[in-house]
């Protein structure tokens, strides 16, 4: 017992770790949300329970956003509801993972799967097999790693409302988000289907940029799925 | 807008975005993932963060623009080579604003 305790924790650690780097892309987007919010009238309170309610970078920046431009809550949803659709398609991705774990597992590991978190733990469970441990203790290392990109995302808020007007602009920190993306994405590109996927994705993304409601972003995600399976299907009509 | 339905939003939001998240490890936990989903959720990550990617690096406002005078396309050129090279997340991000600012004050 003590030493499948030993193996749970050094998962959950690894999971920390690994998550780690992932804090610089995700920190300077918290304080910019802290900075923005601010800026658009949201009392610090509410932005910052907005950090541990939605807890969604993408989608509280836009809330912000629109808010400043005098947004009404109905178009504010709406637009937040398509941009976070694609959790549940993380979720399903996640789904034959965490099946077996009890409910409040499974409650708690679905409120902490972000972008940062899902890219990470999808990693560990695809390793070969024969890197996991003998029992399956891979959601520690969810945990772990959702964890760490939570509290990073809560002290990182607190951040931008407390310091928001004295960061420079030109500092530039919320290029660090892109640079993210490309840092997963590259490590995402091992097979043809995936980069078929990622080519479709982006291009779609670029001629749908003028769809309303970031609706273009959901469809240009769409369209990569259907170029991954079809060149799937291609590959093995080769084959 | 008001506090009051300010919070009401971020609540409603707040919801919804779990909802997504729990649909498919909780609330349709017992139903098996069909076949043609399973296939689908294998490229879910490498579409979306390709589509956030381009997003964020070529669109202003819903135009596209191409802004190949200013230094963040040849920063995010810089990280691509660098992520490449390194499998490198902390490498990535470190190379990229790097870029940035060398091209920021030496180029552009």
């Amino acid at each position: 017992m003590a030493r499948a305790e030993k193996t749970a924790a050094s998962e959950f650690l690894a999971g920390c770790r690994d998550e780690a780097p992932l804090l610089l892309g995700a920190v300077p987007f918290g304080m910019i949300y802290g900075i923005a919010a601010l800026a658009a009238g949201v009392p610090a309170w509410i932005a910052q329970l907005a950090s541990a309610v939605v807890f969604a970078g993408a989608a509280q920046l836009v809330i912000v956003q629109m808010l400043a431009a005098g947004a009404g809550a109905l178009p504010i949803a709406l637009t937040s509801g398509l941009l976070n659709l694609r959790h549940m398609l993380y979720s399903a991705s996640m789904a034959e993972y965490v099946r077996h774990l009890p409910r409040r597992w499974r409650l708690l590991l679905a409120y902490l799967l972000t972008d940062e978190a899902y890219a990470v733990a999808v990693l560990r469970y695809q390793r070969r097999e024969d890197a996991a441990p003998p029992a399956d203790l891979r959601h520690w290392y969810f945990l772990g790693a959702g964890f760490t990109l939570w509290a990073g995302w809560q002290v990182s808020t607190a951040a931008g409302l407390l310091f928001g007007a004295t960061i420079p602009a030109e500092w530039e920190l919320d290029f660090a988000v892109p640079l993210t993306f490309i840092a997963l994405l590259t490590l995402l590109l091992r097979e043809r289907a995936g980069q078929a996927a990622a080519l479709a994705a982006a291009l779609a993304a670029l001629a749908l940029a003028a769809l309303p409601y970031k609706l273009g972003l959901v469809a240009a995600i769409l369209l990569g799925l259907l170029a991954g399976v079809w060149t799937v299907r291609r590959l093995e009509h080769a084959r | 807008m008001s506090t009051p339905s300010l919070l009401a939003l971020l609540v409603a939001v707040g919801i919804l975005t779990f909802l997504y998240r729990y649909a498919m490890i909780g609330l349709f936990a017992r139903h098996s993932l069909p076949g043609w989903l399973h296939a689908l959720c294998r490229h879910i990550a490498p579409a979306s963060f390709a589509a956030l990617t381009a997003s964020a690096l070529f669109v202003t406002g819903g135009e596209v623009q191409f802004a190949f005078d200013t230094p963040r396309p040849w920063a995010a050129l810089a990280a691509v080579l660098v992520a490449w090279r390194t499998r490198s997340v902390l490498a990535t991000i470190v190379a990229g604003m790097a870029a940035l600012y060398l091209l920021k004050y030496l180029v552009f």
